[in-house]
């Protein structure tokens, strides 16, 4: 039976944000923290690790094609050294890692991680919104961050017969009341407007994922109508 | 009796709201820099100069119209004296003189001596009128009296007065007055120079036939022509001995010149750094609707980036001399002040109600927000203030100083990850419309009364034929937001719409619902 794990190195702030919002979404949150850095005072338990290890412990414990990775070493350079080092061991694992910069995050990426995180770009992104679309910002914090009715959800389409081949931009959307179709998402996670030119001719078919907003109960019923539950 | 008049006069203006109203207006009309009317003001004055020099040029060879003869000679000179006369009367304030001097002579137990009110009064007056600003403004009134002729050349005063108006003017004078000891000891021995060689070419060539040099005014002259190194040529020694003084001359003239043009070059390299800040706090005082970004560290350098992207107007304060900097090599104004000192706003005469947008506390230092936001607050209760949080532990003492707004980035990271763990396309998607670098957008509109006469309703909108999503409605007066509302749901200024998709769609369908339909 699989298990999953997420793996955090790295123990400082980032880390113990990170573990209190994936703890309830896997079977195991480990927390390793870089040998020689001092750890006393912290209530949270943590495992050892070294830059130089061969992970060989990890890949015995841990199924990681059911983990996730996480790297968050405050020095650029050493988490961008424990990025590729995972890669080179781990060519399934998911890797997320955070960046202090732009240039960090281009490394991180090069190193191998599957999505980075910078935080200041996102941190001022973050407060650009807040100012320039107070009121969007409000709303998608809301969907994405908060417990509201509200949820943006990724639908998988299994039954196709239910658009009887009709082309998206034939579609009328509004018959779904309650629910907004945003984009089309293709297999390598890349996904297209809802009203992208290149999706005028694209017939829904089995195994398409649809980005949808709306509220839990309409989302539901649509999911009923594809054949999504 | 008298007495009792003039003090009951001038207790009546001192304490009259209407008149000191207006000698304020006037005062900031002729001599605040910081007045918004002030430079029509000074463009009406200056263009009246340009029109009587130009009459004065063309009236030497051609003949010019009554009119403009008429208008150059009385009507310029006379707004031009009561220009005179309304700077005369705000630059100090005779019923303040004498009632202080009434408060003071009363508090000791004495009689009131107007006499000695009057006497600083004349004293005050006087020593503006003899001022060189106010000499000039009155040498520019003397034309009025036309008829005699030498006072027509007066008019060439009035390019004087363009001192008064013309900033760079008064910065070079500023600038030279910082090395008034070394002009004067230049000019000390520029004039001794000339003195002793004039007199040593007077005494050598003035009984030689030959010599151009005849009179005491012509040894001076020559002196002064090649001392400064222009040399004509037209007057020049023909005696050995006088050529000796000649070399002399030259050598010192070069010396001259030199000091000269070191003294013109050192002042400037000194006030340079001044000159540039009093250029900004003059150029922060005219802005208005700008973000005040105090502290510019990382965060700080990337939102700024974003938000003049945005065209938005920026102005960084940080007591760090090297972020200041940095801030200014990327494009922005900053200024080498605490953020967190009252006194900062004072030099720097900002405004917060009338000129900030929103407070940006952005150093990645609680202590420091805190101290910042506390002086902002104490300054202005209503500006936005945004502020970093650090550490969360500090989230209270930041609600407490009255910041409005706090990003905590850790838990950003946490919300973030939370996310792409668990509807990691979905976040790809709502991110993407979020960040300035992709086609697709999520736009705020607002509606006015001009738009809602267009389309009343949801139904009415014609964003379908944009390709544009409305995924709602934000009510004006509740804050609310209705998702995806039914067609039938009234719209009203005021409301905003929530719209996704391309960017360029997005400007054509708002400019659309600014556009009259024709309803059938």
């Amino acid at each position: 039976m699989s298990s999953t794990t997420a793996m955090i190195f790295g123990l400082n702030k980032y880390a113990l944000e990170i573990e209190a919002n994936v703890k309830s979404k896997y079977d195991t949150v480990n927390i390793y923290a870089l040998e020689g850095q001092d750890v006393s005072g912290k209530t949270i338990v943590t495992e050892r690790f070294d830059l130089s290890d061969d992970w060989l412990d990890i890949a015995q414990s841990v199924d990681i094609e059911n983990s996730i990775a996480f790297c968050v070493l405050e020095n650029s350079a050493e988490n961008i050294f424990l990025t590729i080092s995972l890669r080179a061991h781990f060519k399934d694992l998911i890797i997320i890692a955070i960046a202090s910069n732009n240039e960090s995050a281009n490394k991180l990426k090069m190193a191998g991680a599957n999505k980075v995180i910078p935080i200041v770009e996102t941190t001022a992104d973050i407060i650009a919104n807040v100012l320039e679309r107070p009121i969007s910002n409000r709303v998608l914090h809301s969907i994405l961050y908060e417990e509201s009715d509200l949820k943006i959800e990724q639908v998988k389409v299994l039954n196709a017969e239910y658009f009887k081949d009709q082309m998206i931009a034939d579609i009328d959307w509004s018959r779904y009341k309650g629910i907004i179709i945003l984009s089309v998402m293709h297999e390598d996670m890349s996904h297209e407007f809802i009203y992208a030119s290149k999706l005028n001719s694209h017939i829904i078919h089995e195994g398409d994922i649809l980005v949808v907003v709306g509220f839990e109960k309409d989302i539901d019923e649509f999911k009923k109508r594809i054949g999504s539950v | 009796m008298l007495k009792r008049l003039i003090l009951d006069a001038a207790y009546a203006l001192h304490t009259s709201k209407k008149y000191q109203a207006k000698k304020t207006f006037f005062y900031n009309l002729l001599e605040n820099d910081q007045y918004r009317y002030k430079k029509y003001v000074d463009i009406l004055m200056i263009t009246l100069i340009f029109i009587s020099v130009g009459v004065l040029i063309r009236e030497v060879k051609y003949p010019v119209s009554d009119f403009l003869l008429y208008f150059s000679n009385y009507i310029v000179s006379i707004i031009f004296f009561i220009e005179y006369m309304l700077r005369l009367w705000v630059s100090s304030s005779v019923s303040e003189i004498i009632v202080r001097r009434s408060e003071h002579d009363s508090f000791l137990g004495s009689k009131v001596r107007l006499s000695k009110a009057f006497k600083e009064v004349l004293s005050v007056k006087f020593s503006y009128i003899i001022s060189v600003r106010a000499i000039i403004d009155l040498l520019a009134i003397l034309p009025f009296f036309h008829e005699l002729r030498l006072l027509r050349t007066f008019i060439l005063f009035r390019v004087f007065k363009l001192f008064r108006y013309a900033k760079s003017f008064q910065t070079l004078a500023g600038v030279l007055a910082t090395k008034k000891f070394e002009f004067i000891t230049l000019a000390m021995f520029a004039s001794i120079v000339i003195f002793v060689s004039s007199v040593l070419i007077y005494v050598m060539e003035a009984n030689n036939p030959s010599s151009p040099v005849n009179t005491l005014f012509e040894a001076v002259y020559w002196s002064i022509v090649t001392i400064s190194t222009v040399g004509y040529g037209d007057v020049t020694p023909v005696t050995t001995e006088g050529r000796v003084v000649a070399m002399i001359v030259i050598t010192s003239g070069i010396a001259v010149l030199a000091f000269t043009t070191s003294l013109v070059v050192s002042a400037f390299t000194e006030k340079l750094d001044e000159i540039k800040e009093v250029k900004n706090i003059e150029d922060i005082t005219k802005l208005r609707d700008y973000y005040l970004i105090c502290g510019y560290e990382n965060i700080a350098r990337e939102l700024a980036r974003k938000l003049k992207r945005s065209s938005h107007q920026i102005i960084v304060l940080d007591e760090n001399e090297a972020r200041v900097q940095s801030a200014r090599q990327d494009g922005f104004i900053a200024m080498h002040y605490s953020p967190g000192s009252m006194e900062s706003y004072e030099k720097l005469n900002i405004d917060i109600s009338k000129q900030v947008k929103a407070v940006l506390c952005l150093r990645e230092d609680d202590v420091e927000n805190v101290y910042t936001a506390l002086t902002i607050r104490a300054i202005d209760k209503d500006v936005l203030i945004l502020s970093l949080l650090m550490k969360d532990a500090n989230r209270k003492k930041l609600e407490f100083a009255g910041i409005n707004k706090i990003v905590y980035p850790q838990e950003l990271v946490g919300l973030i990850t939370k996310e792409l763990v668990g509807k990691p396309a979905a976040f790809e998607v709502i991110h993407q419309f979020r960040s300035e670098y992709t086609y697709v957008d999520i736009d705020e509109i607002m509606l006015t009364p001009r738009i809602i006469e267009n389309f009343p309703t949801i139904g009415s909108l014609t964003n379908k034929k944009y390709r544009v999503i409305v995924l709602g409605v934000s009510k004006g007066e509740s804050d609310r937001f209705y998702f995806n509302p039914i067609d039938s749901t009234l719209l009203e200024t005021g409301d905003y719409l929530l719209v996704v998709g391309y960017k360029a769609f997005i400007s054509e369908f708002e400019m659309s619902l600014h556009k009259k339909v024709e309803h059938v």
